[in-house]
């Protein structure tokens, strides 16, 4: 036995989530250390330099739903969070393009050429969307009790929820329910014609999961879009100074600043018990810290499959844990630039390069997208979210060259006929972007000084996202709410006491939000001061 | 100009429950079916096993000369390498069966049967209540959410846990929890996807292949049952016993219109121009039709309209009737008793899925999913998906006859005669909104207090005097007369309130 070290709390993980986690726990006053495995803090929100003088955030890149509370009580401003404004998707098509902007008039205007009735329905549906979002919000503060007995004391909390959804006007109500359970592509059938329009809306549906525009269950992330913009923190969509490293940095600079220790190249090997419950954990390199509390941000396969000796855990809940559905289905494309891209259904270097690109021409191409993938295959011609940081933060890269990032669905963990994520599919499957990139924008292949193409396997083993699954664990209907991360253990605790989950896997869920990694915190804390804490 | 207590209109199985059973209850009712003949498109659906036990009780079906024939095997799955696989209505015996396909799936069988009836007789609960008021709840809301309640506690944490998590599910996901071998679990989870616009992959599919084993005996296999002389004796006996019960069934009388006044709903006017009037309208067609065709737009208001429209009821389902010479012989099935049931060919998962896949595209399958039923050893009656809206009859009769010859072959020879209604076909001959063969989808977006839209759940619509008693309503479609008896019970609610 090497050394021992006794804490308050340990945080597994430091990605965004395990750090918000730390900041909050230390600023109760609580002694906590977090563990990093790799040598950059950050997880999935992480900034590296892949090419030399070219900084990419590698693979979460945008930031929408970062909790304007956490930016608040972390003082984020002041350890350097910055967030740059993106404006706009422009997605290239066949000799024309759609591209909508923040400003509505423009947006309106640019509709009205492709359909006069979406024109008009697109400020409707805004609207609609930006109360659903307002209703909906409270849910990502909310502990899900465990659906599994009726204890008061774990529902009433969803008391004040039912009351404003009866409280809704009528139609909320009915867009509620539509939300909740309708495909993306079904659900905006209701209000829209234009068919690139209905594709590039419905991607925001599918990002992440492995579903289609056309699978029930995927209209609910159209909300998010809208949850960014009624925050008031900054409109829908952003990047973040220095790229989504930069949000973790701040946060670890805030929670250095409260008193948390964190450490970096420390790769936990076991979650230590005693007697069912925790007592710390052993680092790989044999050293022992001692807590009371340890939370995870790992997802729950890491957790509970690897990070707990086999017999801590009874069969049920593991059969549980194994059912639960990671299947990643996102790969990532990083660029070093030597120039910006030219688009021929709009040449030229302006501002449609400074939002979202996306590559979503219909409905039937997201779809046929997807099936390919259903059947173990990445997409021939995948959806690909694009966007090119550097227009907005230049500092990314050297004067004059770019960056570019792009996120392609759908590339599924699982291949068929025993293929494997090997360099040579690999190699394939960034060749594939590129041919894809190059049918808009011609030439992209000229322009490449650097690349780095994440399969979903490297996803994996870089960041510890089992199966690369970037929310660690399907956001399918069955996988939220009360079920998530295993059913009836919803509440951030898990059977093991002292044990916390305190990532992505835990409700809502994941993104870069930082909500699982608060509430958690906020639990753990209010069961320390009902005195139901040992220590 | 006449006067009755009910008009119902549509002269299917649910509106002649409705009728029936209103009319048992004394009322004056009238059913107006636009047809020659009642029974709507329950005369091609294969099987009736799901009508529910408490509607042929109260109705007294079996003293009007229905008769059920439950095979002992409910479902063979037809197997492109291998014998056939049979789901008998004894799980142990399924299982024994199973043993030479797969020992390990054979060992989970008969505790999955019992999984599955756990979490579907919570359905079948379900399926009898009118679904509460999700804004304001009733008293009577309150009381039957208790009962709920206390179902749902008496399935234990575990079980409770599991009904939450599956009901999203996709159907493919929920078998393969379960079993491992392709064909097993492609035979379990298309049931999941029967006449409806999901594939097994799709989210909520496990809800359809749940809420099929939630009437009559149900489990793994599914309840199965046949109409002795054929689906058509269903309906006769469903009007024999309206009649007897006193309500007036006329066919070939077509609806032009619902009379609004004074914002209520106070009769109809057929084509000819009769009118009658009625205390209330039960409508069992299905909702868009009902609320877009029949109802005048002005007073629908365009609100409504608007909603009706969006109601999902894109049919992708065709139904191929074959008249044959003589009993196909099916390859591993030479006891008769295994061609009892239903006859489903079995693929893969994925191979369902991508039967599946041609429906968003408006396509017609290369190789359809196929539900089938011999009735009189020569008349083969089968649910075909997925077609596309406009598919050629003569195509997707072929195709279906090739599917089935992979398995029967020598089947193209026997045929004499065929009958095919694509979407379309189904459409123009029975008037359901996008021939949609359970009127609205059964996805969870059109699923209880939101079946067919949120706020029209509880049997009413939009109109006061206006009701819906057909597939569209909740629990939805099939031949299980729920919607029908739903339905009657709360029209006869109101009417006793003076309402």
């Amino acid at each position: 036995m090497s050394t021992e070290r006794r804490y308050d709390a340990i945080i597994i993980g430091g990605g965004h989530n395990g750090l918000v986690t730390a900041a909050y726990l230390a600023r109760a006053g609580m002694r906590v250390v977090v563990l990093e495995r790799r040598e950059v803090l950050g997880g999935a929100a992480v900034t590296e330099e892949i090419v030399p003088g070219f900084r990419f955030s590698v693979a979460s890149y945008v930031v929408s739903l970062l909790r304007p509370e956490i930016i608040r009580d972390l003082d984020l401003g002041r350890h350097g969070l910055q967030i740059l404004p993106l404006d706009g998707t422009f997605t290239p098509l066949d000799g024309d393009y759609l591209w909508r902007v923040n400003d509505h008039g423009t947006t309106f205007r640019e509709l009205r050429r492709w359909s006069l009735s979406d024109a008009e329905a697109y400020e409707e549906y805004g609207r609609l969307m930006v109360h659903m979002a307002r209703f909906i919000k409270p849910i990502l503060s909310v502990v899900p009790p465990d659906q599994g007995r009726i204890h008061p004391a774990e529902w009433i909390s969803l008391g004040p929820l039912a009351r404003s959804f009866a409280e809704l006007p009528r139609r909320l109500r009915d867009t509620f329910i539509q939300v909740m359970t309708m495909s993306a592509a079904d659900f905006l059938d209701q209000w829209f014609e234009t068919d690139p329009l209905k594709a590039t809306m419905s991607a925001s549906g599918i990002i992440g999961t492995f579903q289609g525009v056309r699978s029930p269950g995927t209209a609910y992330v159209l909300l998010h879009h809208y949850m960014g913009e009624i925050d008031g923190a900054f409109r829908a969509w952003g990047i973040p100074k220095g790229g989504t490293g930069g949000v973790s940095l701040a946060i670890a600079s805030a929670a250095q600043s409260l008193g948390a220790e964190i450490r970096t190249e420390a790769p936990v090997a076991r979650i230590d018990t005693a007697d069912g419950r925790v007592v710390g954990v052993t680092l790989e390199s044999g050293e022992e810290l001692l807590a009371d509390a340890v939370l995870s941000s790992a997802d729950s396969r890491v957790t509970f499959e690897r990070l707990l000796e086999p017999g801590v855990l009874d069969d049920e809940f593991l059969t549980d844990v194994r059912r639960y559905k990671f299947r990643g289905s996102s790969a990532k494309v990083n660029l070093a630039l030597s120039g910006l891209p030219e688009f021929s259904c709009l040449p030229g270097t302006g501002e449609h390069l400074r939002g979202a690109i996306s590559f979503s021409p219909s409905v039937d191409y997201m779809e046929r997208a997807y099936d390919d993938a259903k059947y173990g295959r990445p997409s021939r011609r995948p959806y690909i979210d694009m966007i090119i940081p550097t227009l907005v933060d230049p500092d990314m890269a050297p004067p004059g060259q770019h960056t570019m990032s792009c996120f392609v669905q759908y590339a599924p963990y699982h291949l068929a006929d025993g293929a494997e994520w090997d360099d040579a599919a690999r190699d394939a499957l960034g060749e594939t972007v590129l041919d894809t990139i190059e049918e808009r924008a011609p030439g992209i292949r000229e322009l490449i000084i650097g690349k780095q193409v994440l399969t979903p396997l490297d996803i994996e083993r870089r960041i510890g996202l089992s199966e690369g699954n970037i929310f660690q664990g399907e956001l399918s209907l069955e996988q939220l709410f009360f079920n998530r991360p295993v059913p009836g253990f919803a509440r951030f605790r898990t059977p093991v006491d002292g044990l916390w989950m305190c990532g992505s896997a835990a409700h809502p869920g994941g993104g870069l939000m930082g909500a699982p990694g608060r509430i958690a915190a906020l639990e753990l804390l209010g069961e320390r001061k009902r005195g139901r804490w040992r220590s | 100009m006449s006067r009755r207590d009910v008009i119902v209109i549509g002269g299917g199985h649910n509106g002649l429950v409705t009728a029936g059973l209103l009319a048992r209850r004394g009322l004056d009712v009238v059913v107006v079916e636009r047809r020659e003949r009642t029974g709507g498109i329950s005369e091609l659906l294969p099987t009736a096993g799901r009508l529910r036990r408490s509607v042929i009780d109260a109705l007294k079906l079996r003293s009007h000369g229905l008769e059920l024939i439950r095979p002992e095997i409910r479902m063979l799955a037809l197997r492109d390498d291998g014998d056939p696989i049979a789901f008998w209505s004894d799980a142990e015996r399924t299982a024994a069966a199973l043993e030479q396909v797969d020992p390990l799936d054979a060992g989970a069988y008969v505790a999955y049967d019992r999984h599955v009836r756990a979490l579907s007789g919570f359905l079948a609960r379900m399926n009898r209540t009118t679904p509460a008021r999700l804004d304001k709840a009733t008293p009577r809301d309150v009381v039957e959410g208790l009962k709920l309640g206390k179902a749902y506690r008496g399935l234990g944490a575990r079980t409770a846990r599991e009904l939450t998590r599956a009901l999203p599910m996709a159907a493919a996901d929920f078998v393969r929890e379960w079993f491992r071998d392709d064909a097993i679990c492609g035979a379990l989870a298309a049931r999941g996807t029967l006449m409806t616009e999901l594939g097994p992959w799709s989210a909520g599919s496990a809800l359809v292949l749940l809420n099929d084993m939630a009437e009559g005996d149900g489990g793994a296999a599914g309840e199965t049952a046949l109409v002795r002389g054929g689906p058509q004796a269903l309906s006769d006996a469903l009007a024999a016993a309206a009649r007897a019960a006193g309500a007036e069934v006329r066919t070939g009388t077509a609806v032009e219109q619902l009379i609004v006044e004074e914002g209520r709903i106070t009769g109809i006017t057929l084509a000819g121009g009769e009118r009658i009037d009625a205390l209330a309208v039960a409508s069992s067609l299905d909702p868009k039709t009902t609320l877009r065709t029949l109802l005048d737009p002005v007073a629908a208001g365009p609100r409504t309209r608007w909603r009706a429209a969006n109601i999902r009821t894109r049919g992708h389902a065709a139904v191929v009737e074959l008249e044959l010479s003589g009993t196909p012989a099916f390859r591993g099935a030479d006891d008769p008793a295994m061609l009892a049931g239903r006859i489903v060919v079995s693929r893969g998962i994925d191979d369902v899925e991508r039967a599946f896949d041609a429906s968003k595209y408006g396509e017609t399958s290369e190789r359809p999913q196929i539900e089938a039923v011999l009735e009189d050893e020569t008349r083969l009656r089968a649910i075909v998906q997925w077609v596309a809206r406009d598919a050629a009859e003569d195509a997707v009769a072929d195709l279906a006859i090739g599917e089935l010859e992979r398995f029967a072959p020598g089947l193209r020879e026997l045929v004499t005669g065929r009958r095919v209604l694509t979407p379309a076909g189904l459409e123009a001959e029975y008037g359901m909104s996008g021939g949609h063969l359970l009127h609205a989808e059964p996805g969870l977006d059109q699923f209880f207090a939101w079946r067919p839209v949120l706020g029209m759940a509880r049997y009413r619509l939009s109109m006061r005097g206006l009701y819906l008693c057909g597939s569209g309503a909740h629990p939805g479609g099939g031949i299980t007369g729920g919607p029908g008896e739903n339905a009657a019970r709360e029209i006869a609610r109101d009417l006793e309130r003076g309402r």
